[in-house]
């Protein structure tokens, strides 16, 4: 199935999205084992299928909100909403905006899809919130442009707003309010 | 504009024998209204603030004249792997304002907290879009501004806009005529 999809465009129809179950560790296993996915991300590359079935079991329940992302009910990537107000007390209006993709899924309108779909969750799920916001490195290009198609507004460049990796890093910031839904698709 | 020897200004740690100094300012709605702080009512609850408040911060020091407190800066770090960055927070008596000031107090401020932080890359700074007197003291001290961030943060019980402004361990000081 691998085989036959990389080089075709895909069917948006053919996308759900579903919790992430412990028999998805394999497909997984795909996205987090390759070096090009989590070039942005504060995690490394895994190494063991241990570290799979710990983030499955562990890890995505913690989350305020997660789904994993699926062509033909297969994972192939994971987005995610965390509250602000677990570093900020003040900011319980917001929920931060995560998402990572498969890299042979990437360039297909895949990720703008999707995050168009969560947008919408998100306030339908969340009555109160205010403000849905990402922050994407200044150097990923391609995970600003997903944003900018999926409508949200780049308020800004946070300069070393964080250090990971080894380096300080430049962040875009992105926020779609409650208020901007009503004016959009 | 000014009569005032900005020299007179200086910072230090604050003191419990401030407590007169700092009600007259600290008990001052207009100051407070732009702070998260809630206006002190009382010598008692002054004394209480500079005791279990402002003496154990990670930095906060009394802008004084003469060496009398007329003002805070404040710097809060972040903690864990966030510890590169920092908001940096103030206010002046209403009496004082108008006369380069904060502005005098926040360029003091800045190298001494980059010095006393070591972690510290990003030094930052969220305004009210309505506070100008505010944003100009930020760009004044050399601070970048970042973008407005809209419906931020809870602000006194109201959900607000916020400006974000930035000084890092690599940007440059502004020259000591810029407020002439």
């Amino acid at each position: 199935m691998m085989e036959r999809d990389r080089e075709e465009s895909v069917d948006l129809a053919q996308i759900s999205l579903r919790p992430l179950q412990l028999s998805d560790v394999d497909d997984l296993m795909v996205w987090t084992t390759d070096e090009k996915v989590p070039k942005f991300c504060t995690w490394e590359p895994y190494s063991s299928k241990d570290q799979g079935i710990d983030f499955i079991q562990n890890k995505a329940c913690e989350f305020l909100w997660s789904r994993a992302i699926c062509l033909h009910d297969r994972a192939i990537g994971f987005i995610l909403m965390t509250s602000c107000s677990a570093t900020d007390q003040s900011r319980e209006k917001s929920v931060e905006l995560g998402y990572v993709l498969g890299s042979k899924y990437w360039s297909k309108g895949i990720m703008t899809y999707v995050v168009k779909q969560v947008k919408k969750v998100a306030f339908r799920e969340f009555p109160h919130l205010e403000r849905l916001e990402a922050l994407v490195d200044a150097e990923n290009v391609g995970s600003q442009r997903v944003l900018e198609k999926a409508g949200f507004h780049r308020e800004g460049v946070l300069r070393k707003y964080l250090f990971f990796k080894g380096k300080s890093r430049d962040m875009v910031i992105f926020s779609v309010l409650s208020t901007d839904l009503n004016h959009q698709d | 504009m000014s009569n005032l020897d900005l020299s007179k200004i200086s910072l230090r740690p604050f003191k419990l024998s401030d407590v007169d100094d700092f009600l007259l300012w600290a008990g001052d709605d207009q100051v407070t209204q732009n702070l998260r702080w809630k206006t002190c009512g009382s010598r008692e609850e002054a004394l209480a603030f500079i005791r279990d408040v402002c003496i154990p911060h990670p930095w906060r020091r009394s802008i004084c004249l003469d060496d009398r407190s007329i003002g805070f800066v404040s710097v809060y770090p972040w903690s864990g792997d966030d510890r590169c960055k920092a908001d940096i927070g103030y206010a002046v008596a209403a009496d004082y304002w108008g006369q380069g000031i904060a502005t005098k107090a926040v360029k003091m401020a800045v190298p001494q907290v980059f010095n006393d932080l070591s972690h510290l890359v990003r030094l930052q700074a969220f305004t009210s879009p309505e506070n100008k007197a505010s944003q100009r003291v930020l760009e004044k001290a050399g601070f970048l501004k970042e973008g407005l961030l809209r419906k931020y943060t809870y602000f006194k019980g109201n959900i607000k806009d916020s400006v974000v402004f930035s000084f890092l361990s690599t940007d440059e000081f502004p020259h000591d005529d810029s407020w002439k």
